[in-house]
């Protein structure tokens, strides 16, 4: 359509302003909180990995770890799991419709062995502060949990000593 | 919400429409912390900030009413730390946990190899975890500082409200307001940056013409000899 400000084709374009796009998320993101919680990707993913523990390692053998009975029973119908395989979705739509889906491999050795440590270190570091980046953003600190602004600080100084180290590597 | 059905399609749509968002907008966490900090460029950061804006007052409005299902665990040293390490990896690995999932779905193969390791890092925690029991389950959180646990206990604008009788909401609107002071100063920044930009080109396309220039000089003054 001649004129029209925005059409469907454009959206699939051209990229779209972070903040246009984060101003509605967070707007969804408080009809979530009143359904059933704010977003989150850290525990959908612990959820994860104890059904894909439980495949792999059989469920008595999971059950004998006192985590995943203490702390996370692991359980298919955990709504977390169902946020992260929608965003899994809704990008597989977004790259095909918009011509960007192609498969992109990591070219040199060091950078998969910065992205093994840094999946590592993501893993770990969710695990052991209950929460990830987006309930530290999106979910904690605006509910002004107390929690939000001691990951906050632990991310920003998390974020620092990381961005130096990869500027080491960048300076070689 | 009361079906677990319910819950998980409500999860799937937020999350389906959370992953078109950010696959078109190209909004990456780790980029609002790791741009800010190297490169002193905030396109990330803003809109971290106008979401965190948006959200404040929405959770605070809600939590004045009694309403919404804020995260209810005991907070402690253990999220400095466990955010720290996050903060390292996520730059190391170059996303952050929603990126992983949406470069993962554009076919980025280092992404989906982040996302195992991510797993496979929180397979190796729950085995710490089952040996020294630290951070406390929920089960053993009582939401009263617990200093030997290293923890601070519950607290929320739900709970400020309940403890000084102030709206929660207000305390939102202080929050907001100090982002928005955050998002300004960027904004001056980046203005700022801008006009050092445009003073830098306006130099060098002086220097470019003076240079054009003086060639058509020296043949004036050839002319005149």
């Amino acid at each position: 359509m001649k004129g029209a400000p925005f059409t469907a084709m454009e959206f699939f374009r051209k990229t779209l302003d972070p903040v246009i796009a984060l101003a509605a998320i967070a707007f969804l993101d408080i009809f979530l909180f009143l359904l059933v919680g704010a977003w989150t990707v850290g525990g959908g993913e612990t959820m994860m990995t104890g059904l894909f523990a439980e495949l792999v390692m059989g469920k008595e053998a999971v059950a004998r770890i006192p985590f995943w009975s203490l702390v996370f029973k692991p359980d298919i119908a955990y709504w977390k799991i169902y946020i992260s395989l929608g965003m899994l979705f809704g990008a597989f739509v977004g790259a095909v419709l918009s011509k960007e889906f192609y498969l992109r491999l990591p070219r040199r050795l060091s950078e998969w062995v910065l992205i093994t440590i840094g999946g590592l270190l993501m893993g770990i570091g969710i695990r052991l502060a209950f929460v990830c980046n987006v309930s530290t953003f999106f979910g904690l600190t605006p509910e002004m949990n107390l929690g939000g602004y001691l990951s906050i600080s632990g991310i920003i100084a998390g974020a620092w000593v990381g961005s130096m180290i990869y500027k080491k590597i960048l300076e070689g | 919400m009361d079906s677990a059905i319910g819950e998980c399609l409500a999860a799937f749509v937020f999350g389906s429409v959370v992953g078109l968002l950010v696959q078109r907008s190209r909004f990456c966490n780790t980029a609002a912390l790791r741009d800010a900090i190297l490169f002193k460029t905030y396109r990330n950061t803003k809109a971290l900030l106008v979401a965190m804006m948006i959200l404040t007052l929405g959770f605070t409005t809600f939590l004045t009413f009694g309403e919404g299902n804020p995260m209810h665990f005991d907070v402690g040293l253990n999220q400095i730390m466990g955010l720290f390490l996050f903060g390292i990896g996520m730059v190391l690995a170059g996303a952050c946990t929603v990126s992983t999932w949406v470069k993962t779905g554009e076919g980025n193969v280092g992404a989906l190899w982040a996302l195992l390791f991510t797993f496979i890092g929180m397979f190796l925690f729950s085995l710490l975890w089952s040996v020294n029991y630290w951070p406390p389950a929920s089960l053993s959180m009582t939401g009263e500082p617990n200093l030997s646990a290293l923890q601070l206990g519950y607290s929320n604008a739900a709970t400020l409200q309940e403890k000084f009788g102030i709206p929660a909401v207000v305390f939102g609107a202080v929050q907001t307001l100090v982002l928005f002071a955050i998002y300004r100063a960027i904004r001056r920044k980046e203005t700022i940056q801008h006009q050092h930009h445009e003073e830098a080109a306006a130099r060098r396309e002086a220097a470019k013409a003076a240079k054009a220039a003086k060639p058509a000089n020296t043949d004036a003054r050839t002319e005149q000899a």
